[in-house]
């Protein structure tokens, strides 16, 4: 009975040490959270505004796309418009041939890992760094982001001082984050200095100014642009917003909700190349959006800022990572994404959900994640994904809860399954005993105590 | 090659309900009995630090004495004297590596989150984020509320018109273990130097 999910979070379950450290940082994270939702008294209000922008914005994309790319074309970028992942990728490096680029840097983007761009590029021979520390760590080691905010958070101080050891020469056995960051930092300012042109995504694009706007702590995408005479910003289609007004809202709660912090360090805006630089180039990536906004239960899920919230609240993430899941991005809005992406391939992370709704109560923009996961679930047999043993089951169950004599007379004779000895029932047959133990059934059910109550 | 208008009409055929843009004037966004006090308290709490600056003090004299070993100092504006580097005839960007302090000016003050805003007013704006130490030269009387009086009042600057930034202490990662450490890409250490009017 156990689905993808569920399998994957196994191994992860494995080493109890980091699962509880995993666990316990998460937890810390999402009360840094707590603090500054609770420091503002407006966070409510700010939450229902931010959800009903979203509402409204991506409702009426076609227009503020078009003032968008209408005002950017004005401040002298150039704006492509990708249709899928495919698409975009040969747009970035048509760029990039253009201008002969040896080598990219790049600040963190989510869309940059959902097209795959980065393989891409390589197999076309363009050097592809990451500048974002975590992005840089993975890079390096081969793998893939487990968290959209901290991708590195898998690893500890010792995996990256040895893999630092190994790939950039730092000191045997120096293991310390600060000395670890200060060697990755010479590293990358290496690397800014001598790239030919430098890539960002983009948290928000302002429709009325025609401004990119990037939020990092590392100051790493306005490194990969103050150098290289060459910036490519790509932004997937939902990430416009109409103006400054609006995106006060966003810049106010991003952090907050994300990291605990009351913002990033750096909230800059791009709006044209600088004086020394060749025109700035805006990818606008489709990608299955313009599809998704016609989907009646799921549309919502395009008002997501990437915060990142969810996944830190949420109990099954918490207690299985980022590397359980499926889709790329993990947690309540990846579960959904993933969905949204490809039913066949991530119906197995649907069941890694509690249905607390611990994340649509912290989601800044009132995304309903948890929701949309039961709603999913609804339609795993229409998909052919639902899982054989657990529906014979639901049909089991709706013969019993379906007929009152049968009913009663199961929960009547359930205590004589007390009497069957534990290594039995507990053993690896029974999908329920895995993880704990089975119950102990009462002699009277509920039924009969509470006729004799009422006598 | 699809193109734009291909991706709108696929959008347009499957948008649904249409939501109205809410009323944002009725935010009661927090505001501070004293906006100066509020913006050092958080400057120091993301990191940073504050000096007040006191009538007649000279700037390039205060420098000096918080970087004493300091052997590049980049910067255009006309009060700085020390500067050994100008940001506005360096051949490339690049040859701005190396600078140990940064001096640039700060256009107001954010009480909330100790955001400063930096228009580009350079012609090589990786002075802001190459140099080692960054210095942001700040009004004191320029400080608002909260991030909505803020976007209600940002400008570019009419020369470099292009790129403006919050700045808001010094960079700074947690990507190693969730141990916070100030200085990953950009500056290692901020410090808003607040002057009298």
């Amino acid at each position: 009975m156990s689905t993808g999910h569920s399998i994957a979070a196994k191994e992860f379950l494995k080493n109890q040490t980091y699962s509880k450290w995993h666990d316990a940082t998460f937890w810390a994270v999402r009360s840094k959270r707590d603090n500054m939702a609770y420091g503002l008294d407006e966070w409510e209000q700010l939450r229902e505004k931010a959800s009903a922008i979203k509402r409204h914005t991506i409702t009426h994309l076609d227009e503020y796309l078009d003032q968008f790319a209408t005002k950017a074309e004005e401040n002298g970028c150039i704006v492509h418009w990708a249709k899928d992942a495919n698409e975009f990728n040969e747009i970035v490096y048509g760029i990039l041939k253009n201008h002969n680029v040896k080598k990219l840097v790049k600040s963190k983007s989510m869309l940059t890992e959902e097209c795959e761009m980065n393989p891409y590029l390589e197999a076309h021979g363009i050097e592809v760094v990451e500048t974002d520390l975590g992005e840089r760590i993975i890079q390096l080691k081969g793998q893939k982001p487990s968290h959209i905010v901290m991708p590195a958070i898998h690893l500890n101080h010792d995996d990256v001082g040895e893999l630092f050891e190994e790939k950039l020469g730092s000191e045997k056995g120096n293991h310390d984050p600060t000395y670890l960051t200060y060697v990755a930092r010479l590293s990358l300012r290496n690397e800014f200095l001598t790239a030919d042109a430098g890539m960002t995504g983009g948290n928000f694009g302002i429709a009325e100014t025609g401004d990119i706007v990037v939020c990092t702590n590392e100051g790493n995408a306005d490194m990969s642009t103050s150098c290289p005479k060459l910036h490519i910003a790509a932004i997937g289609l939902e990430k416009i917003i109409p103006n400054y007004d609006c995106l006060a809202v966003f810049q106010r709660m991003l952090c907050r909700a994300g990291t605990g912090q009351p913002t990033t360090t750096y909230t800059s805006h791009f709006r044209k190349a600088r004086p020394t630089a060749h025109p700035m180039h805006i990818v606008l990536v489709d990608n299955g959006r313009s599809e998704w906004i016609g989907n009646p239960e799921h549309w919502e899920a395009l008002k997501c800022i990437r915060c990142g919230s969810c996944m830190n609240t949420c109990p099954v993430y918490r207690r299985s990572g980022g590397y359980s899941y499926s889709y790329f991005i993990p947690g309540p809005i990846g579960i959904n994404l993933g969905m949204l992406r490809d039913t066949q391939q991530h119906s197995g992370n649907v069941s890694a959900c509690t249905l607390c709704l611990s994340c649509q109560t912290v989601c800044p923009v009132k995304v309903n994640l948890g929701d949309q996961i039961y709603q999913w679930r609804q339609q795993l047999d229409d998909f052919g994904t639902a899982n054989p043993q657990k529906k014979l089951m639901c049909k089991g169950m709706s013969a019993i809860y379906g007929n009152s004599g049968i009913y009663n007379l199961g929960t009547a004779l359930a205590h004589w399954a007390n009497i069957i000895p534990s290594p039995i029932i507990n053993c690896g047959l029974n999908p329920w005993a895995e993880g704990h133990k089975m119950m102990e059934f009462p002699k009277k059910p509920f039924h009969k105590l509470i006729k004799e109550i009422e006598k | 090659m699809s193109n734009k208008e291909d991706i709108l009409k696929r959008y347009r055929a499957n948008v649904r309900e249409k939501y109205d843009m809410p009323d944002l004037s009725d935010i009661k966004a927090i505001t501070y009995p004293d906006k100066l006090v509020q913006f050092i308290k958080m400057t120091e709490s993301v990191g940073g630090h504050v000096i007040e600056v006191k009538e007649g003090q000279d700037i390039n004299e205060l420098v000096k004495e918080m970087y004493p070993d300091a052997k590049e100092i980049a910067s255009n504006l006309p009060e700085v004297t020390i500067a050994t580097r100008n940001p506005d005839n360096v051949g490339r960007a690049r040859d701005l590596n190396g600078t140990d302090v940064g001096i640039i000016r700060g256009k107001f003050g954010v009480a909330e989150n100790a955001c400063v805003w930096i228009p580009q007013t350079m012609k090589e704006k990786a002075v802001c984020f190459i140099s080692e130490n960054l210095v942001i030269l700040l009004p004191k009387s320029q400080i608002v509320n909260n991030m909505h009086e803020a976007y209600k009042r940002i400008e570019f600057d009419k020369e470099y018109d292009g790129y403006g930034t919050f700045i808001s202490g010094p960079s700074k990662t947690a990507d190693i273990a969730q141990v916070l450490v100030m200085g990953a890409q950009a500056a290692r250490s901020a410090t808003v130097l607040l002057l009298p009017e």
